[in-house]
């Protein structure tokens, strides 16, 4: 397997790392290895001559979604290797345009050579740089090692003929599927596609039309009936004289992925709520502070009245004797004056009043919060739904505005809507990622300088669309961070605030609700979020 | 006679806070200032001397920990107390940079505030 590989990994005095190295010299001799430490050399090392692959290494921080967009760029497949457990991690990189992953562990020399392999494997199949092995339908032909590679690797192999029948699945695919040993072969495509038009099955146009696809999502049919999704890449398969012999297919189940989709989804969301979360407490705290101080100050003032009111039954008592005796009537006369002036009464009887009044104004205000986190969760099923946008907003503005109050201005300028079809919960969750990263800037500017921080909302409705604005005068941001806002992660905020998920979530939730999220913003001024969405139509609902 | 009455500077953005304050020291036997920001607190130090701060944490414009921070770096040795819904958020260093002598939870106690603010002033 003549091969040329890149190796990226940040420089180390006594490297650990020496391990990647080693591990790659077990691919053989014919494998060149180039090793790099410097990003920006690499980077121009990956420019300037082809390789078949890039490994880099995850130590090399934010270097290392930079070279993985130059490998993307020059459709060259990156492996990166990571730490293990860190999901999150190989997430993004899969994201990011890594084509394998490999964490360090135990085994991992083995794992690393064993996936390098493969990918070069891949690499080469597909470029069409081997002979092609399977149509002589003569395992014979296919010599013992890269037989090995095939049945062994990771991914899916199907390779389909002219006619669209499948004359090679290697074990992985038909574990995939679902089928026994050997039950692949001759068996038509179309069988795992039920209900697709042709069109629709990518393989069967890379057979006919000889178009390449690398790792578009496709749904597959097991034997059992159940879908799995799939990341597919196809290549047409060629004689020696470059004539079409069909395609060569390989996927890869990303059920897994999906499920760490989902675990991203749900940690966004449980971060959106937290802060939402620590701003209510905080608004209610303060309330709570007084009104908790003021009622143990009230029971005090009640048991001195109370000494009061003992001294005015004993005046009663003296008063209401047959026959009055002046004398003792005075006498409890006294002791109550001196009671009233020994307990401050008259304060007391303003005072009660006093701390009753400010008491029912801090119950109010909770009544008030409460109120906003009832409109705020209401209606919500996760399910599809008719929305109304401007209550959906409305009610998270109000109550992502109980935590910045002191610092920002709300204006709202809502134009009637049309009932929208979506889902409530989502949109919900777009709006306050959009309303706490608005605070956010004005806070950011505000330590700064001198402003009266401003948040702008406004809904119309434009044609079939409803749009939504949400403008503030924050820090704002120069282009190099605007073109990266929307990346899983991307964050300028310190460690614990941001998760850099905020807006990479509402920009799936919105394209899933089919509309769209842009930005616009300039530095020192502030900036402006637009999302538009299609009213959908009701009926579908039914 | 009550210029020998301990001076007792409260800050607190919040006014009924600086009211239930007020009533729970009434019978303390100190005089009580209230102001309502950072600022305001600095402009009364600079006129007169005070003996104890009780400041709050969370105010628009300047927090309590900086304001204290800026009182310690004016040099004062004034005892001061920081009123906060989330003590445990705050970092010892910033603590102890700001000089502060104790910090009071948010809701308070009333015995708990009463004995703290004593032992600050006789400490
Ligand atoms: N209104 C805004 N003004 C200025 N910069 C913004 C604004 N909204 C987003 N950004 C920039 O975009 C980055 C990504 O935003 P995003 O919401 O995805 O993540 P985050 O706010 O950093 O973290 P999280 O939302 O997960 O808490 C932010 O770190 C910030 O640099
Ligand atoms: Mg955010």
């Amino acid at each position: 397997m003549n091969a040329r590989l890149l190796v990226v990994e940040p420089f180390e005095e006594r490297p650990a790392a020496a391990s990647t190295a080693e591990a790659l010299r077990l691919l053989g001799p014919a494998v060149a290895l180039e090793l790099h430490h410097e990003a920006p050399v690499a980077a121009a090392a990956l420019r300037a001559r082809h390789s078949d692959l890039v490994v880099l290494d995850h130590r090399l921080g934010d270097d290392l979604w930079s070279l993985l967009c130059r490998a993307r760029e020059g459709a060259t497949p990156a492996l990166v290797i990571g730490e293990a457990g860190d999901e999150a991690h190989a997430l993004r990189a899969f994201r990011a345009g890594a084509t394998g992953y490999v964490e360090r562990g135990p085994a991992f020399a083995e794992n690393l050579s064993t996936a390098a392999r493969e990918q070069l494997q891949w690499v080469q199949r597909i470029r069409g740089s081997i002979p092609s092995f399977v149509e002589e339908k003569n395992a014979g032909t296919l010599d013992r090692y890269s037989r090995n590679i095939i049945e062994n690797m990771n991914s899916a192999l199907l390779v389909i003929n002219r006619e669209g029948a499948i004359s090679y699945a290697n074990p992985t695919a038909e574990r995939a599927l679902g089928v026994g040993d050997g039950e692949l072969e001759g068996r038509d495509l179309r069988d795992w596609f039920p209900g697709a038009e042709a069109e629709e099955i990518l393989p069967l146009r890379t057979v006919k039309e000889g178009t390449r696809f690398r790792g578009v999502e496709t749904v597959l049919t097991r034997a059992d009936g159940t879908l799995i999704p799939t990341g597919i890449s196809c290549a047409p398969l060629v004689d020696a004289e470059g004539v079409g012999e069909g395609a060569v297919a390989i996927f890869q189940d990303l059920v897994e992925i999906k499920q760490l989709q989902r675990q991203v989804l749900q940690t966004e969301k449980m971060a959106s709520i937290g802060q939402l979360a620590a701003g209510v407490a905080h608004e209610i705290n303060n309330p709570m502070g007084f009104i908790h101080a003021n009622l143990s100050q009230l029971t005090e003032y009640l048991d001195d009245l109370q000494k009061v009111w003992a001294q005015v039954e004993g005046l009663r008592g003296a008063a209401d004797r047959d026959p009055a005796d002046a004398q003792q009537v005075r006498e409890a006369a006294r002791a109550l004056g001196a009671t009233i002036q020994a307990v401050d009464a008259g304060f007391l009887m303003r005072d009660f009043g006093t701390a009753i009044r400010e008491s029912l104004e801090g119950s109010e205000r909770i009544r008030a919060i409460v109120t906003d986190l009832r409109a705020f969760s209401h209606q919500d099923t996760a399910e599809r739904a008719l929305c109304d946008i401007n209550r959906a907003l409305d009610s998270t503005a109000n109550i992502v505005w109980t935590m910045m109050k002191h610092s920002v201005v709300l204006t709202k300028q809502y134009e009637e809507l049309a009932p929208m079809v979506g889902f409530p919960m989502q949109l919900k969750q777009v709006f306050m990622n959009l309303l706490v990263n608005a605070y956010q800037a004005i806070e950011e500017r505000a330590a700064r300088e001198e402003l009266r921080g401003e948040i702008r909302l406004r809904t119309e409705l434009q044609g079939e669309e409803v749009l939504i604005t949400v403008t503030d005068n924050g820090v704002g941001m120069p282009k190099e961070t605007l073109d990266r806002i929307f990346d899983p992660f991307f964050t300028t905020k310190e460690v614990g605030v941001g998760t850099g998920l905020g807006l990479s979530t509402s920009f799936n939730l919105i394209k899933n609700h089919g509309g769209t999220l842009r930005a616009q913003s300039e530095v020192g001024r502030g900036t402006s979020f637009e999302v538009r969405l299609p009213l959908g139509d009701p009926d579908e609902l039914l | 006679m009550s210029e020998t009455l301990p001076v007792v500077l409260l800050v607190d953005d919040e006014k009924h806070i600086l009211s239930a304050l007020s009533r729970c020291l009434r019978r303390e036997g100190y005089e009580i200032l209230s102001v309502g920001s950072a600022a305001e607190a600095l402009r009364v130090l600079g006129e007169r001397p005070v003996d104890l701060i009780v400041s709050d944490q969370k105010m628009p414009g300047t927090h309590g920990i900086a304001f204290l921070t800026e009182v310690e770096r004016g040099g004062s040795r004034v005892p001061r107390v920081l009123l906060t819904g989330w003590p445990e958020e705050i970092p010892q260093a910033e603590i102890e940079r700001a000089g502060i002598t104790a910090l009071l939870p948010k809701p308070w106690d009333d015995a708990e505030l009463k004995s703290t603010l004593r032992s600050c002033l006789t400490g």
